[in-house]
């Protein structure tokens, strides 16, 4: 399954979740779906905006984990 | 959304409208059924005029069951609870009603042949109603879908 490790990811970069969103585009609820592993799929244009918020690569917010 | 709602507050009208008819259905029911079982089927005998007069008044109540969904599920569409589990519900709730008059329609006809052809017209709208069902279940498994595409 994949695992969204943004939660990591927003720590290093030392970035609030409502700082995220506001800067990402999407809303706080969102947000949290995302970062709780309850999301379907993620947008590619939404994933570029978190890649481009936080300066990192998909990879690093994605991962893979066998079921 | 005047149009839909134009579209809604009709057939919310036509809904109470039948529902008044079964109302008087339900007023004149024995009367209607003895002119149904002395000048439609030619039945004399009473347990059989009782029995078809049991018959529609069972099958009266499906019909209060099937138009009161209906109308539930117009008030939930006017209020824009669309693509919803309790609309499934309520269609399944219509479906079972039908099927239930159906059945009810197949022991009338052996006393009046006629129920016969209420009880297909009667299994027909359940097949068209449950098909409905099968849209607006694959329509609201989209939408959560889509609702968790972030």
């Amino acid at each position: 399954m994949i695992i969204v490790n943004l939660d990591v990811m927003m720590a290093k970069r030392k970035i609030s979740s409502g700082e995220l969103a506001a800067k990402v585009g999407i809303t706080q609820a969102n947000l949290s779906i995302l970062k709780n592993q309850k999301a379907k799929a993620v947008r590619f244009s939404t994933l570029n905006d978190i890649c481009k918020a936080l300066d990192c690569q998909p990879g690093d917010i994605l991962e893979f984990r066998e079921d | 959304m005047g149009y839909n709602d134009g579209i809604i507050k009709w057939t919310k009208i036509a809904t109470i409208l039948f529902i008044a008819m079964a109302v008087v259905a339900d007023i004149f029911g024995v009367v209607i059924t003895q002119y149904i079982a002395y000048c439609w089927a030619g039945v004399f005998d009473t347990f059989r005029v009782v029995a078809l007069i049991v018959m529609f008044y069972l099958g009266t109540v499906g019909g209060y069951v099937v138009l009161f969904s209906l109308l539930k599920l117009l008030s939930n569409m006017s209020k824009d609870v669309v693509f919803d589990r309790t609309n499934t519900k309520l269609m399944m709730i219509i479906t079972s009603a039908l099927v239930a008059i159906a059945v009810d329609c197949i022991g009338a006809g052996f006393i009046w042949n006629g129920a016969w052809i209420l009880s297909i017209v009667a299994l027909f709208m359940g097949l068209v109603v449950m098909s409905v069902r099968a849209v607006f279940a694959k329509a609201i498994t989209m939408k959560e879908e889509m609702d968790l595409t972030i």
